[in-house]
């Protein structure tokens, strides 16, 4: 990262606590995009186009849902600041990948038939997890060989 | 009739331009606007926070314009799946297609202004089309 705090994209948001069906859902769009959470009903993205539209039309579904909320575009006041929140958001998806090298590993160990269809899955998450991941750990190319050396030994058994 | 929508398109309303083209209103102008206040009185606004052709309910302005119209083609709500998980990636939908439109479209996003994105991406719906509408004939993945 640079020397100056980046620009972020920061959503304050209110929902209605029933019914909590559309509270779950949008929890569930918040944790699929990555955010940092910076306090109660308060996330935040690195600003992009892509980020700065998901989180608008969060925004939206909040207000169907008879919530409310405000998008902000944000910098940190300190660099230091700005690095805890990415450091919180680098040990997310660290803990993610690490899950993957976990069944990866697993998989390997376990009946052939399996493989495949752990690959595929495995293959599915790993880009998941890329699209929400923008602080990479070390984790992430650990996650990558453990799905690629699973890859290799169904080709070793095909062949 | 005129039509707006954001600048900067992306896959739900290139779809959007191209399905109102095609279904629509064939003599559609499109206009790209930064903020919403900058629409044009005589233009309808889509794919933009607070109007009726946008996201509702978890749909994409895709999603949402078929069921404004009454489009009750099921190849084009077979394309409708793959721009939904395109743009919104929420796995409603089992669409291993969106990814590689959702990459096509962010970098002609680089080379090309919006208007030539509208261009370029009418032939490329036109062809998605018509290979939805070939599977479903026959029932399988058409040659």
């Amino acid at each position: 990262m640079s020397g100056t705090a980046g620009q972020w994209v920061l959503l304050a948001y209110r929902i209605p606590r029933q019914p909590s069906t559309p509270r779950i859902t949008i929890w569930r769009k918040l944790d699929r995009l990555g955010v940092a959470r910076l306090g109660d009903g308060l996330v935040a993205l690195p600003a992009d186009a892509r980020t700065r539209e998901q989180l608008e039309w969060i925004a939206e579904e909040i207000g169907e849902a008879g919530g409310s909320s405000t998008l902000w575009l944000a910098a940190a006041a300190s660099l230091s600041q700005e690095q805890d929140v990415a450091e919180e958001m680098r040990r997310a998806r660290a803990v993610e990948y690490r899950a993957v090298v976990e069944q990866a590993r697993a998989a390997a160990d376990g009946r052939p038939g399996e493989r495949a269809r752990t690959v595929k899955r495995l293959q599915a998450e790993l880009r998941k997890i890329g699209r929400r991941d923008f602080f990479p750990p070390a984790e992430r190319e650990t996650a990558r060989l453990a799905v690629q050396a699973l890859n290799a030994l169904i080709e070793e058994g095909a062949s | 009739m005129k039509w707006a929508t954001r600048r900067g398109v992306h896959i739900d309303r290139a779809a959007c331009a191209w399905l109102i083209r095609r279904r629509v209103d064939t003599g559609a102008e499109f206009v790209f606007v930064d903020d919403p206040a900058q629409v044009p009185g005589d233009a309808t606004p889509f794919d933009m926070r607070g109007v009726e052709l946008s996201h509702h309910g978890g749909d994409c302005t895709f999603e949402t314009i078929l069921r404004r119209y009454d489009l009750a083609d099921p190849v084009l709500w077979k394309l409708a799946e793959i721009v939904h998980e395109a743009d919104i990636e929420d796995d409603r939908f089992d669409a291993p297609e969106a990814a590689g439109l959702d990459v096509v479209l962010r970098g002609l996003s680089m080379v090309c202004d919006d208007e030539q994105v509208l261009e370029v991406t009418g032939p490329l719906f036109d062809g998605l089309y018509e290979y939805f509408r070939r599977g479903m004939l026959l029932g399988r993945e058409p040659a």
